[in-house]
């Protein structure tokens, strides 16, 4: 909301507060001033009269001017480029030395003559061009003959000496889409009387007209018939005060209700009686058909909308816009002017169903004074009256169906509003307050008060808002700072959280980068990387670009591309981690994505270690370790899914307890050039967070080691390539108690070893808690174990 | 007896020439392998002490013992130093240079949100608040319904939101955490801290993400008031941002508080004298706050007249930019590496 100071200098005497100040104080109490705004900032401005204007000699489309300025300057000889100027007419001239919103302007020479100022359009002066004619945007300003020659005041004189408070204002002030109302506002923050316009009382005949209301939502309707008006251009004043508020004038009636709408907040219509079927406007909620709007759009209407009928024909979509049919035209001599309330709830339905809305409308939406209707006739008929000159005015004819006529009271208590404020205000100081904020207090007792709201304040409601109103305009700065004093309490991080936070610390330490990104995605970044994904995408029913529609089922096509980000920009090593929670339509987990990509810099450029398969599964047995799982209670298994997505030789499924916990593997070439990650292999893996935190790390006591040396022993075997290596660990040390460790220390196959066969050299370690081992134990337990890999493993010796 | 001392005397120095002579570590060995093994000379000599008797039998004795060891002496000596040349040499031989950068075990960096949550969370827990999360995706009953947001009210102008359906949506603020937080304490203090991803329908610029993070504060109990609000902020303010930092509140409005205050700081560029960064105010807008809404108690099973409580929310993403002073909020979330090594935890 723009806000004319000249306008509400007509209500409030703040000549002596400077408008950076004023708005400073309004911004303390709750009401933003965004900005402080001169209409115009141009200086050095004087109405001169052209006296001479012939071609300028060495151009085809300058002009040279002689301008009498007016006995302090003189007659000046200005150089003009614009089409329209003439000799005769009273124009705006910027002397030597004046500042325009578009720069300085200097005597200087044009085309080889002496030019001592400039004559001014509008839009040079910094007035916006949709307030302007073609003409004026065209040419030079033409002043009307009453202006004085050598007048300095020119601003003053254009209306254009004002300075605007740009209000951004919060939901619950919509009162103050009100000029009135904003000056009632200064008047409580400086305690400064405000002088209320005061509508006139007319001699009106009976009215004929009938007006009914069939809707709840629509719980009071006014309409005034005025007759014999004229539609004409509005006068200098009105057009400039709307100009000051940024509203274009377009004929008086319309301008009329643009002003009284401006000054009281309430929305008014006018309707051309004679266009209306009938002298009646019934105003429904079952309406279905069409309607014809100002704007000359169709629009359909529903069940639901308000519509103001008259003889069943919308005349209106109430509260929203008028229809062509009943519009004011030139042509127009009696009108119907409208003063309703509509319930905000069906507007704002309404309005955002057809993409339809309006000053009106969005002023309905935010909330008005429900209680002003009569005032609001009073002030528009006044205008009206004045402006057209006429005397044929109708009574208005109201349906109103509400039963409260005023606000309730609130009752509350001097105890109440400083235990919540944290002060310790006087009930005097209190009650002063209030009344300063317009509002009817009743002392009840020491402590007790009960306080009558005025009727536009729709935001105030119980007695947590009156401590508001307290406060915000006695200063927030008086609240002390206090620390409760409270029983302790033990802060800290749930357990997953604390786990999930060890984890990130861990992987942090290991020079992985922890990133960010963003949990809305695009449907093709759904495909892919769906091992873990449970249920389906939730998609977005408004989503602002294709970008972001859809909650994404994985993290790792996210993370590829914060990978491909980089590596485009020259970072080819990389290796980046993110938790983050993930929606579904059918789970809401936490998910632990891992990037790695080109190398893993082990001694910087010196000793390159390009990441493998394998630095993934380290690094998650390395969480695993850190949280205390013990080997035994997760597996690796080989992908059975056929994921296009990954590598199907070099990935893995995490398994706990025989559950998916997780995957992990190197990227499909195919999937490598999708996600443009350039030349080097890119390995991922996610896992299910909650799944691997679900498993206790179960050990609390020390157990004791053996004091018994152990015995470490090597073997050599030959196994088929298939066998995997966990295989033979797992079944050499379900052989004997007294194995304890299987290390595999080679891996060879080519010369020498059999085709489809590969060489596998390990060492076992032996070990008894009670006493030493004797050799002839080993021997027979060694003998043991490879007769199982044999019969079970098809492992022989390698001899 | 004279003539076997003198002899004596000879071949020690003799040998003690050859020891001094011997060029590398191997002659050195050659002479005591030649001179003083068993056999050599001078250990036969000892076979003349016979010949000897009384006081010259004990003097000879003493003699040879004492030519052997100043011999033995003099080889160890040597050899000794052949023995420190070869390590000396070795070591020269295995000189390293030690500007070379060691084994790489560079902490990863981190994005600063994190750095940022992470920080806001520790101050808060440090004062005795628990941390709760929610999810992204919320009710409209949680995130509008019981923070006193009606359908229709008004202000869901101000938090255009993300729907998936008519009663689902992204959540558009961590305030629905406080409504969930007190259902689970049915009626006991509640003292939380709740982070979480927030949405609103909001075109990404420099200033603006759709995706934000955000920090839910709420303590509910028995005669909570504003001065504690205000006293609880300026406590994490000065813990965040250094002691010199002052705060002001300023009225402003949510609906689920009442008073409503948007906290300002004191600008860290000129210290509240103004200055381009705090667009010459001296304070710069850090978090929206409040005393709990009545009907947000009501809701959510605490009644009104007897406990009381302050909310705040925290963007994080706006405190990561003033604290590390980032130009863009998009920065966050492209992730480049340069600009994630910039930023340790403290």
């Amino acid at each position: 909301m723009k806000v004319s100071l000249n306008w509400i200098k007509k209500y409030i005497d703040i000549d002596d507060i400077a408008p950076s100040e004023l708005a400073d104080r309004l911004t303390f109490a709750g009401v933003e001033v965004e900005a402080v705004e001169k209409l115009s900032t141009a200086t050095k401005l004087v109405i001169g009269k052209v006296v001479e204007c012939v071609p300028h000699p060495d151009s085809d489309h300058l002009s040279l001017t002689k301008v009498n300025t007016g006995e302090k300057h003189g007659v000046l000889q200005i150089v003009c480029g614009a089409p329209n100027v003439k000799a005769g007419q009273k124009v705006i001239v910027a002397l030597d030395g004046a500042m325009l919103p578009g720069g300085k302007i200097s005597k200087g020479l044009i085309r080889g003559v002496e030019s001592q100022g400039m004559i001014c359009s509008m839009l040079e002066l910094g007035v916006d061009a949709k307030f302007l004619t073609a003409d004026q945007i065209a040419g030079i300003e033409v002043l009307d003959d009453d202006a004085v020659v050598g007048n300095e005041n020119v601003l003053e004189y254009l209306g254009l000496d004002d300075t605007i408070l740009d209000l951004k204002l919060l939901a619950n002030r919509s009162d103050l889409h009100s000029v009135l109302n904003v000056a009632r506002e200064i008047s409580t923050l400086y305690q400064r009387e405000v002088r209320l316009p005061r509508p006139n009382q007319y001699q009106a005949v009976k009215s004929s007209f009938t007006v009914l209301s069939k809707t709840p939502l629509c719980p009071q309707f006014s309409g005034r018939v005025i007759h014999n008006i004229k539609v004409e251009t509005s006068p200098s004043w009105l057009k400039k005060t709307l100009q000051s508020m940024g509203v274009r004038s377009i004929n008086n009636i319309v301008d009329i209700g643009n002003y009284v709408m401006l000054l009281s907040g309430q929305p008014l219509h006018m309707y051309d009686l004679d266009k209306l079927p009938k002298p009646e406007l019934i105003i429904k909620d079952d309406y279905v058909g069409s309607f014809t709007a100002l704007d000359g759009k169709e629009y359909d209407v529903r069940k639901g909308d308000i519509a103001i009928t008259s003889a069943n024909q919308v005349m209106c979509l109430g509260g929203i816009m008028g229809s062509l049919a009943s519009a004011v035209t030139e042509k127009t001599k009696n009108i119907v002017i409208e003063v309703a309330n509509f319930a905000f709830d069906a507007i704002r339905r309404t309005s955002s169903r057809l993409a339809l809305a309006s000053d009106s409308s969005s002023r309905f939406v935010k909330g008005i004074n429900p209680y002003q209707y009569d005032e609001v006739m009073g002030l528009a008929t006044d205008l009206i009256v004045s402006l057209c000159k006429t005397k044929q005015i109708e009574q208005t004819v109201t349906y109103d169906a509400r039963q409260v006529d005023q606000p309730p009271l609130i009752s509350t208590s001097v105890s109440y509003i400083n235990n919540r404020l944290g002060t310790r205000f006087l009930q005097s100081e209190i009650v002063e307050t209030l009344k300063r904020d317009w509002m009817n207090v009743e002392v009840l007792n020491r402590d007790d008060i009960r306080v009558g709201v005025p009727a536009w304040r729709i935001d105030i409601g119980g007695e947590a808002d009156i401590s508001e109103e307290v406060i915000r305009i006695l200063g927030l700065d008086k609240i002390a700072n206090t620390l409760p004093s409270l029983q302790v309490t033990v802060g800290g991080y749930p357990k997953d959280k604390k786990q999930i936070n060890l984890i990130r610390r861990h992987l942090t330490a290991r020079g992985l980068d922890e990133i960010l990104t963003y949990s809305l995605v695009k449907a093709e970044e759904l495909d892919g990387f769906r091992i873990l994904t449970k249920g389906e995408s939730h998609r977005l029913i408004n989503p602002l670009t294709d970008e972001h529609e859809y909650m994404r089922l994985s993290l790792i096509p996210s993370m590829l591309k914060v990978a491909s980000h980089n590596i485009a920009r020259g970072s080819k090593n990389l290796a980046l981690y993110e938790v983050s929670d993930i929606d579904t339509t059918a789970e809401a987990t936490t998910r632990l994505g891992l990037v790695l990509a080109g190398s893993d810099l082990y001694h910087h450029q010196l000793s390159e270690v390009p990441y493998s398969f394998f630095h993934l599964k380290g690094l998650i047995e390395s969480i695993a370790s850190l949280l205390g799982i013990k080997e035994a209670r997760y597996s690796f298994e080989k992908l059975a899914t056929s994921e296009q997505e990954l590598h199907p030789g070099r990935s893995a499924l995490l398994k706990i307890n025989g559950q998916v916990a997780g995957y992990l593997g190197e990227i499909h070439p195919a999937a490598t050039s999708k996600y443009e990650l350039g030349k080097n292999k890119v390995f991922v893996a996610e896992i299910d967070l909650p799944v691997l935190l679900s498993l206790e790390n179960g050990q609390t006591a020390f157990k004791a080691f053996s004091r018994f040396p152990a015995v470490q022993r090597d073997l050599s075997l030959v196994a088929a390539v298939s066998v995997a290596a966990q295989q033979i660990s797992k079944t050499i040390l379900s052989v004997d108690r007294i194995i304890k460790k299987v290390d595999i220390f080679d891996i060879y196959s080519g010369d020498g070893i059999e085709q489809g066969h590969k060489s596998i050299a390990l060492t076992i370690t032996y070990e008894r808690e009670d006493r030493t081992l004797k050799d002839e134990e080993v021997n027979a337990v060694e003998k043991a174990v490879l007769e199982a890999l044999n019969k079970k493993l098809g492992i022989n010796l390698r001899t | 007896m004279e003539q076997a001392l003198a002899r004596l005397e000879q071949l020690k120095e003799n040998i003690s020439e050859e020891i001094n002579k011997a060029a590398s570590k191997n002659a050195l060995v050659e002479v005591r392998n030649t001179h003083l093994s068993k056999k050599a000379e001078i250990n036969n000599m000892m076979a003349l002490i016979k010949n000897f008797s009384g006081a010259d039998k004990a003097r000879f004795g003493q003699a040879i013992n004492d030519i052997r060891q100043s011999l033995n002496e003099l080889y160890d000596t040597r050899m000794q130093a052949f023995l420190d040349d070869e390590v000396s040499a070795k070591l020269a031989s295995e000189q390293i240079d030690i500007s070379l950068p060691g084994i790489n075990y560079q902490a990863g960096g981190t994005n600063p949100v994190f750095l940022v949550r992470d920080e806001i969370l520790d101050i808060f827990i440090s004062m005795g608040y628990e941390v709760k999360e929610g999810r992204d995706v919320e009710t409209d009953h949680y995130n509008f319904e019981l923070m006193n947001i009606p359908k229709n009210h008004p202000s869901r102008d101000m938090q255009d939101s993300f729907y998936i359906s008519e009663n689902l949506l992204l959540r558009t603020h961590t305030s629905p955490a406080q409504a969930r937080a007190m259902e689970e304490k049915k009626g006991e203090m509640v003292k939380v801290v709740c982070p979480g991803k927030c949405y609103r329908r909001d075109n990404d610029d420099m200033t603006h993400s759709h995706q934000f993070g955000q920090i839910e504060g709420l303590l509910v109990g028995k005669d909570i008031n504003l001065a504690h609000l205000k006293a609880t902020l300026d406590l994490f303010i000065k813990k965040m941002f250094g002691p010199k930092r002052e705060i002001r509140l300023v009225s402003s409005y949510f609906p689920f508080t009442e008073p409503s205050v948007e906290v300002q700081v004191s600008c860290a560029e000129c210290g509240g004298k103004g200055c381009p960064t705090c667009k010459d105010t001296g304070y710069i807008e850090i978090l929206g706050a409040g005393m709990v809404h009545p009907n947000v108690l009501k809701m959510s099973g605490y009644d009104p007249n007897i406990y009381s409580g302050f909310a705040f929310g925290i963007g994080i993403e706006r405190v990561a930019m003033l604290r590390y002073k980032v130009d863009d909020i998009r920065r966050f979330y492209q992730n480049d590496v340069r600009f994630l090594k910039q930023f340790v935890r403290k």
